[in-house]
């Protein structure tokens, strides 16, 4: 059953449509995300679903109920802001503790709450710091304990990472995944580091200009795209242009990739496939022919560029690093492509930059 | 005693000649400012007119009475009453009006803020003289009683202090993340008023106080506006005053100068000490 449900939610400022027909489920329990360029309307659902927006059209249901007209404080949700939001006049534990205040507990509840949830994010030792005293990754942190004390329906995160640097993002991350797991809290998450996205999902919505160009399970999003857009905007693609032929594969340069298309024969197209669906072989091998042109290192992988003969093209293929290990540049190469998860886009009329 | 003296590492040895110039501006304001305040309680505290004084009597017959006269004066404690309701109900206007007017503006119609901010340039535009006169030929025919109130002053001291308590209070909205504070206190089940008065108002403490202050400063410092409508307020008080007893009236300016001086350091102590252990940053004026 769905906790949290968009539905047909457009969302319109003036002429700027934010938000197109947003459908959406997020189950029980889940942490699903939000994912997309920067102005895709990620931002406004979620405020959306926290009652600071209203909808123009459409309807919010959370656990069967609608909420749509329901004005954001007398809500039951979670909030953690992108921007630090941490009240400064007040100690990390009286942030914490005032959502519960607001809700008129009694004093001996709220302090367990409070020592509870700070426990949880691992912030017992600042409890009575303020909020110019603690690091970013300490501020979101205590923001995350205060959105969680008042034990929320919906657990709403808008990018609380992304003012913070590398490390602790992916350190962060995992433990508000852990966290949302242990209480299994239903949250919707908006980034747009797919990254983060794919590593902490449960399901990921990949969001473009107002619409929803796919939700799925991360797997599903990495290895079967259902769009361009996503198949570019997720992981990094090969990019290789060529015609569709009668018998319905694809044409590259003179070589056939099985790729089925429902586009007509004839059209100019592009086939996009991950570098892990590239691999390096012998020259002799059958595919395509090329150069090493660069060689990246990354521990257990190792991304070999190799510029095609054919193409003038630069094609990346990730093969484990013991098996290229011998490679170096400027070595004569075979790449062949597997394409059973490949995505043919009909080609823009422009060549794509 | 030089072995004691812990020398500055980082300050760079300065030549009396590099130090010259600036000691200089110092020495030059300070007495631009001291001076004044010497000579007014010269006249006014010590009982020796001007023409008479030697330097042998430097520091005798200094005395109160002065300031004791003006304060036993039966004009005196009405006119002072009055003025301090006046600069209460100023600042309560201000605070009400502002307060919420700039927040709207700074989260639903930012694009305003410049002729807000305009309009409250007007006041320096706008001699006094002229903003009574033409408030006063209005409601002279049409309301008189609002003319005849004491309080009637109020609006005219909200409006004269606008340019200043605009500036105070807009500072301190931008110094904040009005828009993520308000959305947090709410998604915590916080109501408006809540919010208001818990998130917002604390935060903006220091733009609040130094506005009043500067609130109060107009209403106990306006004249013009309060000898037209004929109100006996304390600077009235003080001009009256002046012309029977000048050495009474100087005593209470000077006193007054330095009671003013004294709460607004308190105070702003006080806020500022409570502010930097808080570590909200505020702007003041
Ligand atoms: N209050 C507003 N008034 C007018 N336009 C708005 C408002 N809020 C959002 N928009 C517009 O709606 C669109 C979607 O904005 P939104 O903030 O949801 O994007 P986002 O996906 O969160 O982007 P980002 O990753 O940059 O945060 C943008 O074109 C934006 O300019
Ligand atoms: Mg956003």
């Amino acid at each position: 059953m769905s906790q949290l449900s968009f539905q047909a939610v457009r969302k319109t400022f003036g002429p700027t449509v934010a938000l197109e027909a947003l459908d959406l489920d997020v189950g029980e329990g889940q942490l699903v995300s939000l994912l997309g360029p920067s102005g895709c309307g990620k931002t406004t659902a979620l405020r959306i679903a926290a009652g600071f927006e209203f909808a123009t059209s459409g309807k919010v249901v959370v656990a069967s109920k609608d909420i749509s007209n329901v004005p954001a404080h007398k809500r039951n949700m979670g909030m953690v802001f992108q921007s630090y939001s941490l009240f400064p006049n007040l100690t990390v534990a009286q942030n914490v503790d005032f959502g519960l205040r607001t809700r008129k507990q009694d004093k001996a509840r709220r302090t367990k709450t409070v020592a509870d949830m700070l426990d949880l994010v691992g912030l017992t030792a600042q409890t009575s710091r303020y909020p110019h005293q603690l690091s970013g990754g300490q501020q979101q942190r205590v923001a995350l304990a205060r959105a969680l004390a008042v034990n929320p329906q919906v657990l709403l995160l808008d990018e609380p990472l992304s003012a913070l640097d590398a490390k602790v993002r992916t350190n962060l991350r995992d433990q508000i995944r852990r966290i949302q797991t242990e209480l299994g809290i239903t949250t919707m998450f908006v980034t747009h580091d797919q990254e983060e996205a794919l590593a902490i999902s449960d399901k990921v919505a990949v969001m473009s200009n107002g619409r929803v160009e796919q939700y799925a399970t991360p797997l599903e999003i990495y290895r079967t795209p259902s769009t361009a857009f996503v198949a570019r905007f997720v992981g990094s693609m090969n990019q290789l242009p060529g015609m569709v032929r009668l018998d319905g594969g694809v044409d590259v340069a003179g070589t056939t990739l099985p790729t089925p298309t429902e586009l007509p024969a004839g059209q100019g197209v592009v086939v996009l496939v991950r570098p892990e669906a590239v691999s390096v072989a012998e020259e002799s091998s059958a595919g395509f022919r090329g150069t090493v042109a660069s060689l990246t290192f990354q521990g257990a992988d190792t991304v070999v560029g190799v510029r095609l003969d054919v193409l003038d093209a630069l094609v990346l293929a990730r093969s484990e690093s013991t098996k290229v290990g011998q490679l170096s540049i400027g070595d004569r190469v075979g790449v062949q492509v597997d394409t059973s998860h490949a995505v043919v886009e009909a080609a823009a009329t422009e060549p794509a930059a | 005693m030089d072995a004691v003296i812990d020398p500055a590492p980082t300050r760079r040895p300065s030549t009396w000649r590099s130090r010259i110039g600036p000691t200089l501006v110092l020495i030059v304001c300070g007495l631009f400012f001291v001076l004044p305040m010497i000579t007014m309680a010269r006249y006014s505290l010590q009982n020796i007119i001007t023409p008479l004084l030697r330097w042998e009597d430097v520091f005798k017959k200094w005395s109160l009475s002065g300031i004791k006269a003006a304060v036993s004066d039966p004009g005196f404690w009405p006119a002072l009453k009055l003025s301090l309701e006046l600069a209460v109900a100023t600042v309560a206007l201000t605070l009400l009006l502002l307060l919420p007017t700039l927040l709207l503006v700074h989260i639903k119609v930012p694009k305003a803020r410049p002729l807000i901010e305009f309009t409250t340039l007007l006041p320096f535009m706008i001699p006094p003289i002229a903003l009574v006169a033409g408030v006063a030929a209005f409601f002279r025919p049409n309301a008189k009683w609002f003319l005849n109130s004491n309080f009637s002053l109020v609006p005219f001291y909200a409006i004269l202090a606008l340019p200043f308590t605009f500036r105070a209070i807009d500072a301190g909205i931008r110094a904040i993340d009005v828009r993520t504070l308000i959305d947090a206190s709410r998604s915590l089940g916080a109501g408006w008023g809540r919010t208001l008065f818990r998130v917002l108002m604390p935060n903006l403490k220091m733009a609040i106080v130094s506005s009043s202050f500067l609130t109060f400063t107009v209403v106990m410092g306006e004249f013009t506006i309060a000898q037209t409508l004929l109100k006996r307020t304390y600077p009235q008080f003080m001009y009256e005053f002046y012309s029977n007893r000048g050495q009474g009236a100087t005593a209470l300016a000077l006193f007054t100068f330095l009671a003013t001086t004294a709460v607004l350091g308190l105070m702003f102590f006080f806020v500022r000490r409570r502010d930097r252990r808080a570590g909200t940053t505020t702007t003041v004026f």
